[in-house]
């Protein structure tokens, strides 16, 4: 079942009517990440507010609502310096290295179109069938891979071209975390792909079409990982060691001021509505959702992923105030030895079982055999976890005595 | 196939674009006065460590960087896979899982060998005497003022001479 999805806006010629379609989206999905990570801002400051019992912004704007936009002026009128001991082309170009990626991402996500009933997400635009996403490459979700691993690149070398301690140590973890997680997240989008049997976003949202969602055919736990691993992707709490304000200052970008600092803070807004719009293309459906009125039939797909979206930037927010921050040795533990063995075995574990299904194998079977397999494996793993932390106890014994020795 | 990128580039170029004008017009708009206190590395409030910052780093996390490679490469793998399992049938499952096992095995190892270990490792019980069920205020008092403060906290006379000198 290979879909090879593309936008059939690109596959024609490419006249001047494509170009200028294709130039309309890019600037309306530009113009939307912009609004959107204004109010998402917004948005999080004032839920934050209510859950701490403040009132929060109230007053740029009704509701303080262009509070975000206020900040943003008063950021561009604000001293921009160089630390002294800053790798000067570094410490310029890492802003950038953390804004492209944060936008590109953003490219492939299908935000509409009517996919149900056999339709193919398109809609019709000055006479161009196109679909409603800037981007639909065959390997989609790779690209969104890749960008995010570019947008490592941001923060380490961000931190490193500082000059000062806290900004590297920030950076240090964030890398660490970030490719801790991004292991964790990989393996648990593999187990969507054995169902999509495509890379690309607008495949897998019209796999999604007749309510079989991924979020049940994969069996939830990659969901529930994608969601952990997600939020520690983009550094927010309770995973934000990276911004731990009590040990590192800010981070990374300690020594960042005025726009270079707005363009981060940009960045990780953005980073964090595509990894909600990823999460509801992969395992919610994407804009699939049941279209209640004839009449305005296009909105309605809209409208389920833009409540879709919401839900998860509601949930990140509800994090932040809920949840103290982990520690850095949970943060490891909790990526390395249980997201990142458990998402393999579940991966594996779905494999046999569409695998079996095909050859007629009987799944109660399959999934005894299976699951002994698995917790075999858990049980090693364990194992491996004790004699590790056994062995560092003793180490930590014999330092104790020289240590009293040396009193 | 390679025009589905064209929007791509086109966003990218955008992106540049606008972080390019922000720049331009914060250099335009910002004040600039810099001096000696505020192009210092941040401290708070003390005069920054001489030593070059950027030269050490805890190895541990190299080692992450290097047992995440690993993953990553399986998670390369196993895309391909994953998308054309159901054609592969019995044969590739069986490959995959023969491999899975084999990276599985080393990151056993790994753990076992405490490479992913981070966890504090002093949860032995305190063997000297003075912190033991006869301490009392004025003996704990008393060591954390001898060990932490003295050594640590205090400006010895000699040191805070050449902290100024820097300063100056």
């Amino acid at each position: 079942m290979m879909i090879i999805a593309s936008d059939p806006l690109l596959s024609s010629d490419i006249g001047f009517s494509v170009v200028a379609i294709m130039l309309l989206k890019v600037v309306i999905a530009f113009a939307l990440l912009m609004v959107s990570v204004m109010l998402v801002i917004w948005f999080e400051r004032k839920i934050v507010a209510d859950m701490h019992n403040r009132v929060g912004p109230s007053l740029a704007g009704p509701w303080g609502i262009l509070q975000t936009l206020a900040d943003g002026i008063k950021l561009f009128f604000k001293e921009d310096l160089l630390p002294e001991r800053a790798d000067r082309v570094v410490f310029r170009l890492a802003p950038y290295l953390s804004l492209v990626p944060a936008f590109l991402s953003f490219a492939i996500v299908p935000i509409g179109g009517d996919f149900t009933n056999g339709g193919d997400g398109t809609v019709s635009i000055f006479g161009h069938r196109t679909l409603l996403q800037v981007a639909d490459p065959p390997v989609g979700i790779l690209l969104f891979l890749a960008l995010s691993s570019i947008a490592v690149y941001g923060v380490m070398l961000a931190g490193w071209s500082s000059g000062s301690k806290y900004p590297l140590l920030g950076s240090v973890r964030a890398s660490a975390q970030m490719i801790s997680y991004e292991a964790a997240l990989g393996l648990s989008m593999a187990t969507v792909f054995l169902f999509s049997g495509t890379l690309s976003t607008s495949g897998i949202v019209s796999g999604q079409a007749t309510w079989n969602w991924n979020l049940v055919s994969t069996g939830f736990i990659p969901f529930i990982i994608f969601v952990i691993a997600g939020t520690a992707e983009l550094n927010r709490p309770p995973f934000d060691l990276v911004e731990a304000e009590q040990e590192l200052v800010g981070g990374f970008h300690t020594e960042y001021s005025s726009i270079r600092f707005a363009l981060f803070f940009l960045a990780e807004f953005m980073n964090m509505i595509t990894m909600s719009a990823i999460a509801v293309t992969l395992f919610l459906g994407g804009p699939n959702g049941p279209i209640l009125i004839k009449q305005i039939a296009w909105v309605w797909p809209i409208l389920w992923f833009f409540l879709k979206v919401m839900a998860f930037l509601f949930t990140f927010v509800w994090l932040r105030a809920t949840l103290p921050r982990l520690r850095y040795d949970q943060l490891m533990d909790l990526g390395w030895k249980l997201l990142i063995p458990a998402s393999l075995g579940w991966f594996l574990l779905i494999a046999a079982l569409n695998i079996g299904e095909d050859r007629g194998w009987s799944t109660f079977l399959i999934v005894p055999i299976g699951l002994i397999v698995l917790s075999l494996a858990a049980l090693l793993l364990n194992g491996a976890i004790k004699k590790a932390k056994d062995s560092s106890l003793h180490a930590a014994d014999l330092s104790e005595i020289s240590e009293g020795v040396d009193q | 196939m390679t025009s589905q990128y064209l929007p791509v580039i086109a966003l990218l170029v955008l992106a540049v674009l606008f972080a390019a004008i922000s720049f331009v017009v914060s250099r335009l708009l910002a004040p600039r006065s810099p001096n000696d206190r505020k192009q210092a590395p941040y401290e708070c409030g003390i005069i920054p460590a001489e030593e070059d910052p950027n030269e050490r780093f805890p190895v541990r996390f190299y080692l992450v960087a290097m047992i995440f490679i690993v993953f990553d490469i399986e998670i390369i793998f196993f895309y391909p896979w994953a998308l054309s399992h159901r054609s592969l049938g019995l044969f590739g499952l069986v490959a995959v899982v023969i491999f899975a096992l084999a990276v599985f095995e080393s990151f056993i190892y790994l753990i076992g060998k405490g490479a992913l270990e981070w966890g504090p490792n002093k949860q032995v019980k305190p063997k000297d005497s003075v912190v033991s069920l006869t301490r009392n205020t004025s003996n704990t008092i008393r060591r954390v003022g001898v060990r932490k403060v003295g050594q640590e906290g205090r400006d010895l006379p000699n040191q805070s001479v050449e902290n100024k000198e820097v300063s100056s």
